[in-house]
């Protein structure tokens, strides 16, 4: 066993800080009021952070490439208003779910497009299509909730599976193939090759465009099947059921550790972010927090997992040059000389 | 050693907010004792694992050229960094006139009047000259007197016919260059002068115009360091040369009775003739076509190594890269390809890969390899869609071919599933190569100066490992401007100059041959009046 390096040590403590900030609000949380550590709270929270989960998983593979996708809130609203007139239209809910799925991969594939073959800047397009298709929810709906949902489907939002409810079980299953697709596939490694250098990317023949789009399209589906989802929850389809989801989901994926510049990530380290928000959320409800100030707050997470993501990197590249400068003066005087 | 020539204004450093022009305003003789105007005392950097200068120990007194040689990867651009102040040594120090420069930066350097002139000039490209010449420059000035200091150093430098309000971008390279140095003179005298690689992108008029403009300054006292690939620019102009190899000063000495093969040796310490070298060359492989007739006729055989040999950033790189289907630019426009007798025509790497060619390219870093991945992702990154079953990667997919390709190239450093940045330059090389060639078999493997930043036993471990595709029937087609580099690789070479080219058949003495065939084809296209490179 060899004694880890104070590079190392402060590797492991940086790359782990959500971790521990989640262990330290947890307590804080549980010792203000005894009600946050029953079953029953902590069953809400996995329900409250489930939808948000769903979106955060795609969000992160989207950073990972080198992208963002800003979009994804007005992309489930969209999906899940299409998709809501269908089913009230034909009453039936499988036509109503295709129609909403089929908006979201169609919106995904829009931003895929534009951002991977055109060339634009990702983080203004779909900047530009948070406003445009929440917009046209909003126009579509004249801003009033459609309600009048079929029975069929609204069941499912409340639907449980050997008494666990069937948004955390889908997110669990998420999490599952996420973490498969990451480190057990060919296209988890080139997501995180195409981030980490798309030039050389382009030059070792991997399809560096239909990489960008396919993830875009999922990112879109997966927005509008949460759509689909929060409208079954909800038993109804606000114009504004998903506002807010693109940040929370971005803070998830800072917060978890994504180099926002592309190129790294695990999936553990999302998982410590999106429960880190779900547990500041509902232990300010909690605590009786104004609503407004816990948008604040979450803000201000986003900025500090900002901060984190800069600090994770320039830990990350001390311990390899340590590392490095080590092998190097092992290998001197035959050590290879370039810069 | 050797610091005798030179006059001088024996003035300190820091003296001189006034900002005088230089040119004759000189003229005191050097009295001796008088430090060196720059001098670097133990300097090395280190980059990670890469050791970039290693106690370097050189000076340039005033009124000196001193030319600064060496591969990619050497060092040379390293030392200029730290020179100007973008770079901090890891240890050793600089002297400015003798006294220690304790924490260089840029804007400190330019203070003491330093003044870098690169292959692409530093100016803001939407402005005028005018505000160019004076962006950074603090001191209080009327408009009027920053015109007229402007026109006087844009006269210096032979721009004097320009419109201060030209919009920089307008400009030409070499015009772009001049402004650079004009703006060195409008913060005061240029009392060190850094060139590098100054003449990569200017044509001989513009080059000889330069070197008459360096030689003024350097007579008034200034002190230049000229850093070029361009053997014949360091002939011209310099008094001395300094080699630097893997990072540490290898030869220091005055131009004075040393010849181009002098130099030649000194960039390639430890030259050994490649062995073997008898191929048994197949059937065409690739075929490079002009449409003009006199232009460009290459072809390239199954079972050998050839090389094309060319001036620096020139030609003998955008051929493989066009053939690589990375695009064609002004010298390479026109140029058809066939592969084993049908036209090739790729429009993608990806398409030239599934055709059966591989190409490791000229920049390692950033073209190469994907800094934020495993040594061995690096290696199959390219192949896993067909190595993985069903898509899915397992613990030992393609780990196999990791360790045969470590064993095959000798590969030293840490376990594969460590950061390829914890490799050295050398073993960095060695992951590259192994992607295009173990994974996959190409049938025609592009090299892009293949060996540059390696060391010497990287090289060989590189050129056995080559040698041995070819023996095997690989392709093998090397670029390089490095003339010890084709001569150990290759079986034969073409020397190409623009649209010209020259055969150096196999079993011909290449080592002589390589550098005069090139100064031929360079002469001939001056005399043709045809463009350089």
């Amino acid at each position: 066993m060899k004694t880890p390096t104070s590079e190392q040590v402060r590797l492991f403590l940086v790359r782990n800080g959500v971790l521990f900030a989640l262990i330290a609000l947890i307590a804080v949380f549980g010792v203000l009021n005894p009600r946050f550590l029953t079953v029953q709270n902590i069953q809400t929270i996995l329900l409250q952070i489930s939808e948000l989960g769903l979106i955060a998983l795609p969000v992160a593979f989207i950073v990972m490439q080198g992208t963002v996708d800003m979009s994804v809130g007005s992309v489930a609203t969209l999906a899940a208003v299409a998709g809501g007139y269908t089913m009230v239209a034909t009453g039936n809910p499988l036509a109503g779910v295709a129609v909403g799925l089929a908006v979201g991969v169609a919106a995904g594939a829009i931003n895929g497009f534009l951002v991977a073959w055109v060339r634009l800047n990702p983080f203004v397009v779909t900047l530009g299509f948070l406003s445009a298709w929440g917009g046209l929810a909003l126009f579509l709906t004249n801003g009033k909730t459609v309600s009048g949902l079929p029975k069929s489907f609204t069941a499912l939002g409340s639907l449980s599976v050997l008494g666990i409810r069937l948004q955390i079980i889908l997110l669990i299953l998420a999490i599952a193939l996420a973490w498969f697709i990451l480190e057990h596939t060919a296209r988890g490694r080139e997501i995180l090759a195409v981030g980490g250098s798309m030039r050389a990317s382009h030059l070792m023949g991997l399809p560096v465009e239909g990489i960008k789009v396919s993830t875009y399209i999922v990112s879109g589906g997966v927005a509008a099947f949460v759509g689909l989802l929060l409208a079954a929850k909800l038993g109804a389809v606000s114009p504004v059921v998903g506002q807010g989801l693109e940040v929370d989901a971005l803070t998830v994926v800072l917060l978890g550790g994504v180099a926002f510049e592309g190129g790294s990530g695990r999936i553990s380290g999302i998982v410590y972010g999106l429960v880190f928000v779900g547990v500041l959320k509902n232990g300010l409800v909690i605590l009786g927090v104004s609503a407004y100030l816990q948008t604040v707050l979450v803000g201000l997470t986003l900025v500090a997992a900002v901060l984190l993501d800069k600090t994770i990197q320039q830990a990350v590249g001390r311990a390899i040059a340590t590392r490095g400068r080590r092998q190097a003066a092992a290998q001197r005087p035959t050590a290879a000389i370039s810069d | 050693m050797s610091t005798t020539s030179g006059r001088s204004e024996a003035r300190p450093a820091g003296e001189e907010p006034g900002g005088s022009l230089p040119a004759g305003s000189a003229g005191l003789t050097n009295p001796p004792g008088t430090p060196p105007r720059i001098a670097f005392a133990d300097v090395s950097k280190y980059f990670g694992a890469t050791v970039a200068l290693d106690g370097v120990t050189f000076e340039v007194a005033p009124g000196e050229i001193v030319g600064l040689l060496g591969h990619n990867g050497a060092g040379k651009s390293t030392l200029i960094n730290v020179a100007s102040g973008a770079l901090q040594p890891s240890t050793g120090r600089m002297l400015l006139d003798g006294r220690f420069m304790d924490s260089p930066s840029p804007a400190a350097m330019a203070e003491a009047g330093l003044c870098v002139v690169s292959q692409v000039p530093a100016l803001i490209p939407g402005i005028s000259i005018l505000d160019n010449l004076f962006l950074g420059d603090k001191r209080r000035s009327t408009r009027a007197q920053r015109i007229e200091r402007a026109h006087a150093a844009l006269t210096e430098v032979g721009l004097g016919h320009l419109s201060l309000r030209t919009i920089a971008s307008q400009l030409s390279v070499g015009e772009r260059q001049l402004v650079d140095l004009a703006r060195g003179l409008v913060r005061g005298d240029i009392r060190i002068l850094l060139l590098d690689e100054p003449t990569a992108a200017l044509g001989l008029p513009e080059t000889a115009n330069l070197h008459r403009l360096v030689r003024g300054f350097a007579a008034s006292g200034t002190a230049v360091v000229y850093v070029s690939h361009r053997l014949p620019d360091i002939m011209d102009i310099c008094s001395r040369a300094v080699v630097l190899n893997a990072g540490a000063v290898v030869l220091d000495a005055s131009m004075d009775g040393l010849s181009l093969d002098d130099l030649a040796a000194a960039l390639a310490p430890g030259f050994t003739k490649a062995e073997s070298t008898t191929a048994t060359p197949g059937e065409i492989v690739l075929g490079v076509h002009d449409p003009d007739p006199d232009g460009l006729e290459l072809e390239f055989r199954a079972g050998e190594v050839v090389g094309i040999f060319g001036m620096a950033a020139g030609i003998e790189f955008d051929i493989l890269t066009a053939a690589f289907g990375l695009g064609r630019n002004r010298k390479t426009t026109g140029l058809t390809f066939d592969l084993h007798g049908r036209p090739f025509t790729p429009r993608s790497p990806r398409q030239a890969i599934r055709a059966g060619v591989h190409l490791v390219p000229a920049d390692r870093e950033t073209d190469g390899l994907a800094h934020n991945l495993s040594a061995r992702d690096n290696v199959m990154l390219p192949w896993f869609g067909s190595y993985a079953r069903a898509g899915a990667i397992g613990r030992t997919t393609g780990v196999a071919a990791y360790e045969e390709g470590r064993t095959l190239f000798n590969v030293q450093g840490p376990p594969g599933t460590h950061s390829i940045d914890e490799f050295s330059g050398g073993n960095r090389q060695k992951h590259l190569i192994a992607r295009w060639t173990l994974p996959r078999r190409p049938e025609l493997l592009l090299l892009l100066q293949p060996t540059q930043g390696v060391d010497v036993g990287g090289k060989n471990d590189i050129i056995r490992a080559v040698q041995e595709y070819a023996a095997q029937g690989m392709c093998v087609v090397v670029a390089s401007s490095e003339s010890d580099e084709i001569m150990r690789m290759c079986h034969r070479a073409y020397v190409v100059y623009g649209h010209r080219h020259a055969l150096i058949p196999a079993g011909a003495d290449m080592e002589g041959q390589l550098l005069s065939t090139l100064l031929a084809l360079a002469g001939d296209a001056v005399s043709t009046g045809g463009q350089a490179s």
